[in-house]
C-alpha cells in the first residue's frame, strides 16, 4: 500500500496587502504525491510553479491551505522548526547548484549531517555511500570550482540525499547543464527513484527533462490545468508532454 | 538622468552608505585629534619629559597618515563594491563608460567632502571631550592644549582632499577598466585558497626568529640602548608580518584538517570562511596587531611614567610626612590619617649648622630607604638606623669632631631636611642634650610620620605642604619642598603631559585600527551573502548562522589582539631603562583596549549580519 509523502490541499498564495492591488499567484492548488513517485511540475513562466515549490520547500508560507509532508503539517511551524524540518526531511537541488565554493565537495555533502550532530565516522560512511551512488567518489577532496557543471549538480544531489530526506525537491536541476550532463543527471535521478525509492518532485519547463518523470502536473495562472501519467516508453511520453504544452500555448493565444 | 538614478539607488542603500560615512568620519576625526597634538609644539615641548618627543610625534604623524591612506582605500573599495553591479547594469543598458566613471568619481568625492566636514566637527568635539575627560579622570593638567586648533584643521583638510581626489580617480579608473560582465557578475567571483608550500614554512620560521630577536632587543634595552630600540622595532614589525602571512594560514589549515571538529554542526562552514578570510587579511591583521601594540603601548607608557612618580618619591623618602615645627592644623590633619609610625626630634638652626639631639635620635632611630634609583628592587623594605653615634659631637664638617656615621647622615639628609634652602651651606651636627641646651637660638621640632598609603591623603598632604612653605622665610621661598609630597607633586606635573599624550594617541590608534579591520571585513560581506542564503535554504537555523558569524569574527579579531598585547607586555620592558617599574598598572590600558575592541567587534558583527542575513517573513 502506498502512503502519501506530500499532500497539498487548497493552497492559495496572495501577494500584496489587503486593500492594495493583490496578485493571486496560487488559486487553490491541491495535489498529492505517493511515496516513491517521481513527479514533475510544468507550466509557463509566471504560472506559479516556483511559488508552489517555494511553499512546499517551506521557504515561503501559503496564504491559505494546508501542506503535509510525511504526515507533518508544515504550515503551523515556527521559523526554527521549519529550518530543522528542511534540514532533516527535505533535500534540495537548485538550478545554480548552490554549493558553497569555499568547502570541498565532501564538506558540502556532509553539511546536512553535521547540522544534525551526527558523529564524524558515521558522516564519512554516509557521504561515501551517497557519493558512490552518484558516481562522484573521486571528487570528494576537490573544491566546486575544480569540477564540471554536471559534477557540481551531482554533488548537489548527493548533498540533497545524504540525510535520506522524505522527498527530494528539484528546481530546474538541468537548467544550467549542457545536454550530455543533463541526460546523465536525469538518469541518475531515475536510478535513485527506481532503485533507491527516493520520492522526487521536480519543477521544470524543459519537456525532455520532464519525460523522465512518472507523472506530470501542469499549472497555469495559479491553478492545476492538467495531469498526465507515463504509461508507455519515454519517447512517447515526451511527445505527449509536447502536445499538452502546445495546448497550453494555444489556450494562451486565445486569451 | 543617470545622476538622478544613482542618487535614488544611493538612498536605497542608505544603511551601507551610513557605515561608510561613519568609518570615514572616525578616520578623519582621529587624524584631526592627532594633529591638534602634533602641530601644537608649544604644548608638546612644555609637557613632556623626553626632549625628543617631537620626533615621536613626527613618526606618529607619518604612521597615522600611512594607515589613513590604507584605510581610505579600503573604505573606497567598499563603496565601489556597493555600486559595481548597478553601474555595470547602466553600462550594459548603453550608458557611456566615461559618463559612468564620472558619476562614480563625483560620488566618491562628494562622500569624501561630506565626511571631511562632519569628521572635522566630530574631531573638534572629540578632542575637547577626550581632552577634558582625561584631565578630569586622570587628574592631570594639559595646559596649552587646544581642541580647536586652526593649523590642525588646515592640515586635516589638505591631507584628506588630496587623498579623496586620488581615491576618486582610482575608483573611476578601476570602474572604467572593468568589463560590463565583470561588473554585473562581481558577486560571483570565487575565493581561491592558496596552498601551503616550503616557502610558507620558511617564512613562518624566519618570522618566529625575527620576533624572538626583536623581543631579546627590547628586553635587553639597558645594555643595547639605541641599537636595541632600532633592532627591536624593525625585527618585531617584520617578524609580525611574516608570522601573520605564513603561520596563521598554516594554523587555520591544521584546524580544518581536524575531521572531528570539522564535522560538527556548522564548523566546516565557519572554518572555511575563517580560512579564506585569514588568507585574505594576513597583512591587515598584522597591521592591526602592530597598531594595537602602538596604541596600548602609548597608553601603558604614559601611565607608567605617571605611576612611577609615586615609586620614585617612595624610593627617595621613607616618611610620608615631614613637618618642621608642626602647627595645630597639622596634628589635626594627622589624626585623620592612619599613621603607622610617628617620630619627633628637636633641633636648633643657626647660620653655620643644624644641630640634632643625640639622645632623641638614639631613643627613636628613624627608618631609611634601602632602595636606590640605580639598583631598584621592588621588595626591598626600609631599614632602621642601627649605627652607634660617637661619644662627643659629630658633624659633617669633620673639624674638631668625629664624622657622622653614614646611615645617620642619610637619615638626616634624606628624611629630616625639608628644602634645599633649609640646609644651604650649613653643616649637620649631632650633639648631646647638655650641649644642645647651651646652644643659642630657638628650639625647633621635626615631625616625621609614615602612613598606610601616601596616595590616600593627597588633600591633607597638600594643605600641610602649603603651611610648611608659609613657614619658610621669604628669601628662601621657591615654592618647592623636598618632602615626599613635594617631590611627588612636581614630578607629577612634569609627567602628566606625557601621560595625556600617551592616552590620547593610544585611543586614537586603537580607534583607527579597529575601524580599519571592520571595513576590510565589511567590504567583502556582499560576496558572502549568497552562502548564507543557501545555508538558510537547506535548513540551517538562523541562530546557528548568527552564532557562526560571532565565532568566525571573534577568531579574526582575537589573533591580532593577542599578538599586539604580547608585543606590549614584552615591549614595556624597554622602559626599564628610564622607569623603576614599567609594568605598573598595565591592566588599565589593557582593559581600555579590550573595551574599545569589544565594541568594534560587536558593531562589526551586527553590520556584517545585516549585510549577509536578509530579513525574513
Amino acid at each position: 500500500m502506498n502512503t502519501s509523502v506530500l499532500e497539498v490541499k487548497q493552497v492559495q498564495k496572495i501577494y500584496g496587502a489587503k486593500g492594495e492591488s493583490q496578485s493571486h499567484a496560487l488559486k487553490g492548488v491541491t495535489l498529492n504525491i505517493q511515496e516513491g513517485e517521481f513527479v514533475g511540475i510544468m507550466g509557463p513562466s509566471g504560472s506559479g510553479k516556483t511559488t508552489l515549490l517555494n511553499i512546499i520547500s517551506t521557504l515561503d508560507r501559503p496564504s491559505e491551505g494546508v501542506i503535509e509532508i510525511a504526515g507533518t503539517d508544515i504550515t503551523k511551524m515556527n521559523q526554527n522548526q521549519l529550518a530543522d524540518f528542511r534540514s532533516q526531511r527535505l533535500g534540495f537541488i537548485f538550478q545554480d547548484f548552490n554549493l558553497l565554493e569555499n568547502l570541498t565537495i565532501y564538506e558540502n555533502i556532509a553539511l546536512p549531517l553535521s547540522l544534525q550532530g551526527i558523529p564524524s565516522p558515521q558522516i564519512r560512511e554516509q557521504v561515501k555511500r551517497v557519493a558512490k551512488t552518484l558516481g562522484i567518489e573521486e571528487l570528494l577532496t576537490k573544491y566546486p570550482v575544480q569540477v564540471s557543471g554536471g559534477q557540481k549538480q551531482r554533488a548537489a544531489a548527493a548533498r540533497a540525499l545524504v540525510h535520506e530526506p522524505a522527498i527530494l525537491l528539484a528546481d530546474e536541476p538541468t537548467g544550467a547543464l549542457d545536454s550530455k550532463n543533463a541526460k546523465s543527471l536525469l538518469a541518475a535521478m531515475s536510478d535513485l527513484n527506481e532503485n533507491h525509492h527516493v520520492s522526487i518532485l521536480m519543477v521544470t519547463h524543459d519537456a525532455f527533462s520532464a519525460s523522465y518523470c512518472q507523472r506530470i502536473l501542469f499549472i497555469q495562472d495559479g491553478s492545476l490545468y492538467k495531469e498526465i501519467h507515463r504509461t508507455e516508453d519515454r519517447s512517447s511520453f515526451f511527445k505527449q508532454i509536447l502536445d499538452v504544452l502546445a495546448e497550453l500555448g494555444a489556450s494562451q493565444e486565445t486569451d | 538622468m543617470l545622476l538622478k538614478l544613482s542618487l535614488s539607488s544611493m538612498r536605497k542603500m542608505l544603511k551601507d552608505y551610513l557605515v561608510l560615512l561613519i568609518g570615514l568620519v572616525i578616520s578623519i576625526s582621529v587624524f584631526y585629534m592627532f594633529q591638534t597634538l602634533a602641530l601644537n609644539s608649544e604644548f608638546t615641548k612644555e609637557n613632556s619629559i623626553i626632549s625628543s618627543i617631537q620626533l615621536v610625534f613626527n613618526v606618529g604623524a607619518f604612521l597615522l597618515a600611512f594607515i589613513t591612506i590604507f584605510y581610505i582605500f579600503y573604505a573606497n573599495s567598499f563603496l565601489l563594491s556597493l555600486r559595481r553591479k548597478e553601474l555595470g547594469m547602466y553600462r550594459v543598458l548603453g550608458a557611456k563608460r566615461g559618463k559612468i566613471s564620472q558619476i562614480l568619481f563625483l560620488e566618491t568625492l562628494a562622500m569624501g567632502i561630506l565626511s571631511l566636514i562632519v569628521g572635522s566637527l566630530v574631531g573638534i568635539g572629540l578632542a575637547g571631550g577626550i581632552g577634558s575627560l582625561l584631565m578630569d579622570q586622570l587628574d592631570i593638567s594639559a595646559e596649552g592644549y587646544q581642541p580647536f586648533y586652526t593649523p590642525a584643521l588646515l592640515m586635516t583638510g589638505e591631507f584628506f582632499i588630496v587623498l579623496f581626489l586620488i581615491t576618486s580617480t582610482v575608483n573611476a579608473v578601476r570602474l572604467a577598466r572593468a568589463t560590463e560582465l565583470d561588473l554585473i557578475r562581481s558577486e560571483q567571483q570565487h575565493d581561491r585558497v592558496k596552498e601551503i608550500g616550503v616557502g610558507t614554512v620558511l617564512a613562518a620560521v624566519f618570522g618566529l626568529a625575527l620576533v624572538a630577536v626583536g623581543y631579546y632587543a627590547l628586553i635587553h634595552m639597558k645594555e643595547l640602548l639605541a641599537l636595541g630600540l632600532l633592532v627591536g622595532a624593525v625585527a618585531t614589525t617584520v617578524g609580525t608580518y611574516l608570522l601573520f602571512i605564513a603561520l596563521l594560514p598554516a594554523f587555520m589549515k591544521l584546524l580544518k584538517q581536524n575531521q572531528k571538529l570539522n564535522d560538527q554542526k556548522l564548523n566546516a562552514f565557519t572554518l572555511a570562511q575563517l580560512h579564506f578570510r585569514v588568507n585574505n587579511l594576513t597583512k591587515v591583521l598584522a597591521t592591526v596587531a602592530m597598531l594595537i601594540a602602538l596604541g596600548v603601548g602609548a597608553m601603558a607608557g604614559g601611565l607608567a611614567f605617571q605611576n612611577n612618580v609615586a615609586l620614585i618619591a617612595n624610593v627617595a623618602r621613607v616618611y610620608d610626612v615631614t613637618l618642621q615645627d608642626p602647627a595645630l592644623e597639622d596634628s589635626e590633619a594627622l589624626k585623620t590619617m592612619a599613621v603607622e609610625e610617628q617620630l619627633t626630634y628637636r633641633y636648633k638652626i643657626d647660620d653655620n649648622a643644624i644641630s640634632y639631639v643625640k639622645e632623641d635620635l638614639l631613643a627613636h632611630p628613624p627608618l631609611i630607604s634601602s632602595n636606590s634609583m640605580t639598583e631598584y628592587r621592588r621588595d626591598s623594605q626600609p631599614i632602621r638606623v642601627s649605627a652607634q653615634l660617637p661619644a662627643g659631637i659629630s658633624s659633617t664638617s669633620g673639624k674638631d669632631s668625629e664624622p657622622i656615621p653614614e646611615q645617620w647622615e642619610q637619615a638626616i639628609r634624606n628624611e629630616f631636611i625639608s628644602s634645599y634652602s633649609m640646609l644651604g651651606d650649613r653643616q649637620i651636627q649631632i650633639v648631646d642634650q647638655s650641649t644642645f641646651a647651651a646652644m643659642k637660638g630657638d628650639e625647633h621640632t621635626l615631625l616625621l610620620a609614615k602612613v598606610d598609603d601616601f596616595l590616600k591623603y593627597k588633600p591633607q598632604l597638600k594643605a600641610m605642604q602649603q603651611r610648611q612653605i608659609g613657614l619658610l622665610s621669604s628669601s628662601e621661598e621657591d615654592g618647592t619642598l623636598m618632602t615626599k609630597y613635594g617631590m611627588y607633586e612636581s614630578l607629577y606635573a612634569f609627567t602628566s603631559g606625557t601621560m595625556f599624550m600617551g592616552f590620547f594617541l593610544g585611543i586614537a590608534f586603537l580607534a583607527m585600527m579597529a575601524s580599519c579591520l571592520m571595513f576590510k571585513i565589511l567590504s567583502g560581506a556582499t560576496r558572502d551573502r549568497g552562502r548564507y542564503q543557501m545555508l538558510r535554504k537547506i535548513g540551517v537555523r538562523k541562530s546557528w548562522l548568527v552564532g557562526s558569524i560571532y565565532k568566525e569574527l571573534f577568531l579574526v579579531f582575537i589573533f591580532p589582539a593577542l599578538m599586539g598585547l604580547l608585543h606590549v607586555w614584552v615591549g614595556m620592558k624597554m622602559f626599564s631603562v628610564i622607569l623603576l617599574e614599567p609594568y605598573v598598572q598595565l591592566w588599565i590600558p589593557t582593559l581600555i583596549f579590550a573595551l574599545i575592541y569589544a565594541v568594534y567587534y560587536g558593531i562589526t558583527v551586527q553590520l556584517y549580519r545585516g549585510i549577509v542575513l536578509s530579513k525574513e517573513a
